[in-house]
């Protein structure tokens, strides 16, 4: 009976603790949690899109135009990276786009 | 009258030969000079000499998409605008040149650039600052392309014949850099009519091609026409560089070697080229 109280004595003071703490804790490491999260998310949709290069022959139209889209919107998140991250990927996600929107264009004859 | 007119044609034919030795005859770059680029957007204003860098030490160890695509070196000698901070954040050279990556036969790759600079670092900067400075290459041509497939022009090696027989294998994926691909379906050979009555045609090898430079290095860039026949191609275009011309007479064999693409026989013709 004693240990028990002496638990949920400890298991209150715990919560306690993280509900008191999660608005400091919201300024730093969240924020920072949450900009590596975005950090990653320009990074996985680039590969997402880039990786499907190799077998653009094999997609059909809209599925290409749907490609061509995700790369003009995933451009102004990589403008905002810094100088030299920035200059590397928008060179990379410009030759991807311009070899899905070829190939696009060799089906569309447009 | 006679001595005058013998003295003037004395002077013009040695003007004449004085003249054609003047000319603006291009110099045929040497066996290890040729696809040298010379890079020097910022390093003599930052007090370097300017860095040289040379293909043939790296096309022996990896694919030409793999930098160019990849790590995002331009196609075109400058316009890259690498600067040292690009190099020590990771990028460009740094992406392998960074003190710790490790090639097979390599060892660790030296550090391109670096924020803090000892004494003995002005040698390593000196392994690509080197233009005009007597430094001795950690690899020499001849040496290190002795038991490659030679060729005539260029810089005497046939690289597709070294990479399609196991002389050279190519490095085409560096983690945490390149995207996990498919292999690439295998494009057919396509012919290309020659202009000139007589002249073979093309066999334009997509096999052979994307080897090296998978879909993105070469379209749209360098070849837009997406149709057979819509682009007309001129050798005056090619020698400019454009089209082939972008590798072919830079890094790849110069398209004074005709017979290596100009490979298809001629209707009528009994000499197979």
């Amino acid at each position: 009976m004693r240990n028990k109280r002496g638990s949920l004595a400890i298991a209150l003071a715990a919560a306690l603790v993280v509900l008191a703490g999660a608005p400091v804790f919201s300024d730093g490491i969240y924020a920072a949690a949450a900009a590596a999260s975005a950090q990653d998310d320009w990074k996985k949709e680039f590969e997402d899109i880039c990786s499907k290069t190799q077998d653009s022959m094999s997609f059909t139209p809209d599925e290409l135009k749907s490609l061509v889209g995700r790369c003009d919107a995933l451009k102004p998140r990589i403008e905002k990276l810094e100088e030299t991250q920035r200059k590397v990927y928008l060179k990379r996600l410009q030759m991807c786009r311009d070899l899905l929107a070829f190939v696009l264009e060799s089906k569309t004859g447009k | 009258m006679k001595k005058s007119f013998f003295l003037f044609l004395i002077i013009l034919v040695c003007s004449g030969v004085a003249l054609a030795q003047t000319g603006t005859k291009k110099k045929r770059p040497l066996d290890f000079e040729y696809g040298r680029v010379v890079l020097n957007n910022y390093s003599e204003k930052a007090g370097f000499a300017p860095a040289v860098f040379n293909h043939w030490l790296h096309r022996a160890k990896f694919t030409c998409r793999l930098c160019h695509v990849d790590i995002g070196f331009a196609m075109r000698a400058g316009a890259t605008d690498i600067k040292a901070t690009d190099n020590m954040s990771g990028y460009y050279c740094g992406t392998c040149h960074n003190g710790k990556t490790l090639f097979s036969g390599s060892g660790k790759v030296f550090e391109a650039c670096s924020k803090k600079l000892s004494a003995e670092d002005g040698r390593r900067c000196e392994r690509c600052h080197s233009l005009g400075r007597n430094v001795k290459p950690e690899y020499e041509f001849a040496h290190f392309t002795a038991k490659f497939p030679k060729e005539r022009f260029g810089n005497g090696i046939n690289w597709e014949q070294a990479e399609a027989t196991g002389a050279i294998k190519l490095v085409d994926f560096l983690e945490g850099v390149s995207i996990k691909r498919p292999a690439l379906a295998i494009q057919k050979d396509m012919s290309i009519d020659a202009k000139m009555e007589g002249i073979p045609a093309i066999i334009f090898s997509h096999k052979k091609h994307t080897v090296w430079n998978g879909c993105e290095l070469c379209h749209p860039e360098i070849f837009i026409g997406v149709k057979k026949g819509t682009t007309k191609y001129s050798m005056v275009e090619i020698f400019e560089g454009k089209y082939c011309g972008a590798c072919h007479g830079k890094v790849a064999f110069p398209t004074i070697d005709c017979q290596r693409c100009h490979t298809r026989q001629v209707v009528g013709s009994e000499k197979p080229m």
